[in-house]
């Protein structure tokens, strides 16, 4: 059972950064011309090796910029790495961020099955999960109004709803535990819980150190695109919080 | 899962095949002969053509069945009586191949008096031909006379005019029609299809077997996997589309009836043209040329336009231009319905042909999307492309005979037309509607391959560069 889910190999990443950001082609040409296309390399992560097994729920911690959301980004399969290779084996679900590819003019219902879509369930499963999705995400009879008109509050409870309905393999989150009311973010917590100790490799960024704590296994502290420190979570935050 | 589909390939080649020999009847085999002789403007009338008089013309034509010869003819601007006695003479053995009279009172100035044969006339391929009009009772002062052009000179013929060889050539036409090589192998081209194909899938197969990577595979198992995301996608975009307008998806139908309707007015006051059947033929071009800029134009900001959903949830980034094209392949379907109705009221007979404008639809389609998968690329690195875009559309449509025939091109700038890959598609999807008959075969693989070079060229832009996208966006 101690199979690797994710392996991450001396993975660093780049950014070219331009003093100006250049997105027309007049401006390119006459900067260009003037020799002035300079670009300043920003290095967001630096030879960053580990592995996860599955089951196991890793967190990672460090300052704004240290590189989370980047690493995030690149085992999801958005960002390619400059050097270095990630495998991922089984299917990833990314919350990075919730509702993203919510259409504004269409129901709760029809953003159900189109979010659905977007995140990768098949369609024999929304259909059978629909009932327990509009359930937990407690909308009612919103569902069939356009979410244009639905408060801040119910579009987080909708899309951490759909996003959650899944067991995947791989579950990427990224600081979305904290939506809705109170009572919403306790059921919102159990049911993270109950997500990771069904077998579902986790991979977790926050901010709150509790939560580390309560939650995670192993974490691994980034401080400036690199592997600061990694070990179990306690000892992990107690070295952080005393920086 | 895999089988199934190579046997659905199978088939849906067969039927094709089938279907497109069917559909294109005499159009395969034979087609309008490229050794046509053209009427040559005419400026001047030959002799009065009464009793006992003659105009001969020899010629020779590159054309395989001869079908018809025709002569201008001038009256004098009188009435005209007596008869006039056309014939067409091989002169090899001097047998009469044609002959045919006509009542002088029937012809009108500049009129045309058509020979036609039964049945083509074949074997007549660069023989020497004599055409001769006589009259066995024209009177001076009531007879016709046919026209001639002292200009021009017939390749290796001459104009004898009551037994005096003159210089220039009578105002006639010849027209006929040639074998199409291609047409006439048509099984052979066929099978060899099928066989390439079953060898295309024998070789997929292989390498499925050898585990080895292979981009057809993949391709299959990836429609699989995000049909259902398509579908959303697709059917999102038609949903937004028209939410919250009271008419709905009648724009859809609505859209292109209105333009028609306003271009109809202002075109067939100002040019007058000549085009039969106008409304149909501008519809056409219009139903046409909109898919185009509408498909292009969205996938343009297919990619900067999702670009919340690009940094956030990974799926393949063909999805977001593909499904721009699909949905307005859908809005495509719903403005045909006006296109058929337009047709059937202006009275167009629809012909099997018609079914084969499908195909050429299919290549528009092709093409837009290569076009949209360069367009969107090229924007998330230079938001200029949009405005560019705007303009270089509008160019292309002034460039594309959608408002006017194409006839009114001066020669020089005919070329822009043959480069001009809509032209082609346009051209051929209005002459299997309008005229009823498919183009010639090879017109087809034409079509097809500008088609998929488009598609070929975005598709390549689109896959180096993806990998990038995220970091522009």
């Amino acid at each position: 059972m101690s199979r690797t889910v994710i392996e991450v190999s001396d993975v660093s990443m780049r950014f070219r950064m331009n003093s100006d950001k250049i997105i027309s082609l007049k401006e390119f040409v006459t900067s260009a011309m003037r020799g002035k296309l300079q670009y300043q390399e920003f290095t967001a992560l630096d030879h960053v090796s580990f592995t996860v097994k599955r089951g196991e729920t890793l967190g990672l911690i460090g300052r704004n910029g240290a590189g989370k959301s980047t690493m995030l980004k690149i085992i999801s399969g958005i960002l390619k790495p400059t050097e270095g290779n990630v495998i991922c084996r089984g299917n990833v679900v990314p919350m990075l961020e919730l509702g993203s590819g919510f259409d504004f003019d269409l129901t709760g219902r029809e953003n159900i099955f189109l979010n659905g879509a977007i995140l990768g369930y098949s369609e024999d499963f929304l259909n059978a999960k629909y009932g327990e999705i509009v359930e937990f995400s407690e909308l009612g009879n919103f569902i069939e109004s356009p979410i244009r008109n639905y408060s801040s509050g119910m579009l987080a409870r909708l899309a951490f709803s759909v996003a959650t309905m899944v067991q995947p393999e791989v579950l990427i989150v990224d600081e979305i535990l904290a939506v809705g009311d109170a009572a919403f973010q306790e059921k919102s917590k159990k049911r993270m819980l109950e997500l990771m100790g069904g077998g579902t490799t986790v991979l977790f960024v926050s901010h709150s150190l509790n939560q580390m704590r309560e939650m995670c296994g192993r974490v691994i502290w980034l401080e400036h695109g690199q592997v600061k420190m990694c070990g179990p979570a306690q000892e992990v935050c107690d070295a952080y919080e005393g920086e | 899962m895999l089988c199934r589909l190579a046997a659905a390939a199978l088939l849906a080649y067969t039927i094709f095949i089938i279907l497109f020999y069917l559909l294109t009847g005499e159009q395969l085999h034979l087609r309008q002969s490229r050794g046509d002789l053209e009427l040559p403007p005419s400026d001047s009338g030959t002799v009065e053509l009464v009793a006992g008089s003659t105009v001969e013309q020899s010629f020779s034509v590159t054309i395989q069945r001869l079908e018809r010869v025709e002569v201008q003819w001038g009256t004098y601007y009188r009435p005209n009586t007596g008869t006039v006695l056309m014939e067409l003479l091989d002169l090899r053995d001097g047998s009469v191949l044609l002959s045919g009279s006509f009542d002088a009172a029937a012809i009108t100035e500049g009129g045309l008096t058509t020979l036609a044969a039964d049945k083509p006339i074949e074997g007549l391929y660069q023989v020497p031909l004599l055409l001769r009009i006589t009259s066995p009772d024209g009177q001076p002062g009531s007879a016709a006379s046919p026209l001639m052009n002292t200009q021009d000179e017939v390749e290796k013929g001459t104009l004898v005019l009551n037994g005096v060889p003159s210089s220039g050539m009578l105002c006639f036409a010849v027209h006929g029609t040639d074998y199409i090589w291609t047409g006439l192998h048509y099984w052979a081209f066929a099978v060899a299809g099928e066989l390439l194909l079953l060898a295309g899938l024998g070789v997929i197969w292989l390498r499925l077997h050898q585990g080895k990577h292979s981009y057809v595979v993949n391709a299959v198992v990836a429609i699989q996997k995000y049909r259902f995301l398509i579908r959303q996608l697709v059917s999102r975009d038609f949903k937004t589309k028209y939410k919250r307008s009271v008419l709905g998806m009648f724009w859809s139908l609505l859209n292109p009836l209105l333009t028609m309707f306003v271009q109809y007015f202002v075109f067939s006051t100002i040019f007058k043209s000549d085009i039969p059947n106008y409304p149909a033929y501008l519809l056409i071009g219009i139903v046409t040329f909109n898919f185009f800029t509408e498909a292009s134009g969205m996938a343009l900001s297919s990619i900067v336009g999702n670009a919340s959903l690009i940094t956030k949830v990974y799926m393949p980034k063909y999805i977001y231009p593909l499904t721009r094209v699909m949905s307005s392949v859908v809005n495509l379907g719903i403005s045909l319905i006006p296109l058929v109705l337009v047709s059937l009221v202006t009275g167009v007979q629809f012909k099997k042909s018609a079914i084969l404008s499908l195909f050429f639809f299919c290549c528009v389609i092709i093409f837009s999307l290569g076009v949209g998968l360069l367009l969107s690329a090229a924007m998330v690195f230079f938001r200029d492309t949009q405005f560019l875009w705007g303009v270089l559309s509008m160019i292309w449509m002034y460039m594309t005979p959608i408002f006017y025939p194409e006839s009114i091109l001066p020669e020089d700038f005919r070329f822009i037309l043959r480069v001009n890959p809509m032209y082609h598609f346009l051209k051929d999807i209005r002459l299997c509607i309008l005229n009823g008959i498919s183009p010639e075969p090879s017109v087809y693989v034409q079509c097809m391959l500008m088609a998929l070079g488009a598609l070929l060229i975005g598709a390549l832009v689109f896959r180096k560069s993806q990998d990038r996208f995220v970091l522009y966006l």
